[in-house]
């Protein structure tokens, strides 16, 4: 083996450990409570939308027009730079948190809003028809049958988010690919660093590909194929 | 009177649906509604448990009774206490896919009724062997045949105890040979005494089993009357008319 191979090698194996630290304490986590609480906004907002109470409905629809049109990094931006001038000034983990529950927030209220308005019409008339309320219908006749529907494009969503939070990087946040970026400017091997981040952002998201499929085949059970 | 109806009128925007209907049942009568499609009948129907909102008229079952008037919402308490005093059996059955056949005739009891599980289990129970399911309890929907997925749909619909049954063409959705399995079951519904109204293209059945018969067209009743005088001696035109183009499609 040679030298350049054998630094290779070794710095690939020193720099694993650490790279993978910063993603399990901060990649992770950033992308698990951000996706929890922008899918609970989710369903709030798409309820909202769905509601009769026009003026939650219009603020809704604003909010989902804002955070579409806008770029997520530019969002993180105002949150974590801009927002100290008007003296709200907020730690690097929780902005980036907001930043991504909003954005989760904002895609997540389309996707479940589609999946309702999927179910058929003969399924609220069935509950009603038993005399339950219309919250009680949602609750359990319609929001469970589209929570099946809404489980690939919400698994994107997931997906996606597991890489956009490499954007906190920009706020200052430790996260994995700007541990990436501090072990580079120790070890100048751009290449064979940003590779292993790579690496082990496919790794998470094979992990999370493989619970969606079992997440899907769950909800088979009472589908017909 | 079990039912009784006054001057029920329906209107979507301009187009009048039904035009002053008065109708009246009797504990344990069964009574067949026929008519042409777009006569108005399953809407009467479903104005009955309020899936639509009648726009005049009043509604009274059992001891619930609704007036309704142009442009005025009716409360949703009343609504939901008037719905359950019906159950109602679709065309299309509107099982609930995500629960099994048990589930199924479960839920009203459980959510409506606020039984206990253990209670609305066993009445589930009753309910799937009177309709010869107790073998598919477990059973998820898309398991099930048309004429078992519509027997379920009625167990579900008797789950809720309602003191009226509304069938709304039950069997048009069945392949031929699963529509008798369907009747069967209203037929020994209707011997038990059961109050029920049924929309059907079903001649025979319509004859064998109601009590009354009533032909709607255009969002008026027609004629009304005993079996053996709708269709022995029929009063008016259109009557014979209606009963002569369907005996057409059937030779």
């Amino acid at each position: 083996m040679s030298d350049r191979t054998e630094r290779l090698l070794h710095i690939f194996i020193e720099s694993f450990m650490p790279l993978l630290k910063a993603g399990l304490l901060f990649t992770v986590p950033l992308t698990l409570i951000s996706f929890a609480l922008g899918l609970a906004l989710a369903i709030a907002t798409a309820l909202v939308r769905l509601s009769d109470f026009r003026a939650l409905a219009e603020l809704a629809r604003f909010y989902v027009w804002i955070i579409r049109g806008t770029p997520l990094l530019v969002q993180l931006f105002i949150i974590f730079y801009g927002l100290p001038s008007i003296g709200i000034t907020i730690d690097a983990f929780p902005a980036a948190v907001i930043g991504f529950t909003l954005s989760v927030g904002a895609y997540g209220s389309e996707i479940i809003r589609a999946a309702i308005i999927s179910i058929p019409r003969g399924q609220w008339e069935a509950a009603y028809s038993l005399g339950q309320t219309r919250l009680t219908t949602l609750r359990r006749i319609i929001l469970p049958q589209a929570a099946r529907v809404s489980v690939p494009p919400l698994s994107n969503s997931f997906i996606s988010l597991v890489k956009d939070t490499s954007l906190a990087a920009t706020v200052t946040l430790t996260e994995m690919f700007r541990k990436g970026q501090e072990i580079t400017a120790t070890v100048y091997e751009p290449l064979l660093i940003y590779c292993e981040v790579a690496l082990i952002y496919l790794m998470l998201c094979t992990v999370l590909s493989a619970l969606q499929h079992r997440l899907e085949r769950y909800y088979e059970r009472y589908h017909a194929k | 009177m079990m039912l009784e109806v006054q001057n029920l009128t329906k209107s979507f925007g301009d187009a009048s649906v039904l035009n002053g209907i008065d109708l009246q049942l009797e504990q344990g009568h069964v009574l067949v509604i026929i008519g042409p499609s777009g006569s108005g009948k399953s809407t009467l129907l479903r104005c009955l448990n309020v899936l639509e909102t009648p726009t005049s008229g009043t509604i009274a079952i059992g001891a619930q009774r609704i007036r309704f008037e142009p442009g005025s919402k009716p409360k949703h308490a009343e609504v939901l206490l008037l719905r359950r005093q019906t159950g109602m059996v679709f065309q299309a059955y509107h099982l609930f896919p995500h629960m099994t056949a048990l589930q199924n005739v479960m839920e009203g009891q459980i959510t409506a009724l606020r039984r206990t599980k253990t209670e609305a289990e066993t009445r589930a129970l009753s309910l799937l062997e009177k309709v010869g399911l107790t073998d598919k309890a477990d059973a998820y929907p898309h398991q099930l045949s048309g004429g078992q997925q519509q027997r379920v749909g009625i167990a579900r619909a008797m789950s809720i105890d309602p003191k009226l049954l509304l069938f709304d063409e039950p069997t048009s959705a069945l392949d031929p040979e699963l529509v008798r399995e369907v009747l069967k079951v209203i037929r020994q519904l209707a011997a038990e005494g059961r109050t029920m109204i049924i929309v059907t293209h079903e001649m025979r059945f319509a004859r064998d089993v109601a009590d009354r018969i009533m032909l709607i067209d255009d969002g008026v009743i027609v004629e009304e009357g005993p079996p053996e005088q709708l269709f022995g001696s029929p009063r008016h035109e259109r009557t014979r008319q209606f009963l002569s183009k369907l005996s057409e499609n059937y030779n």
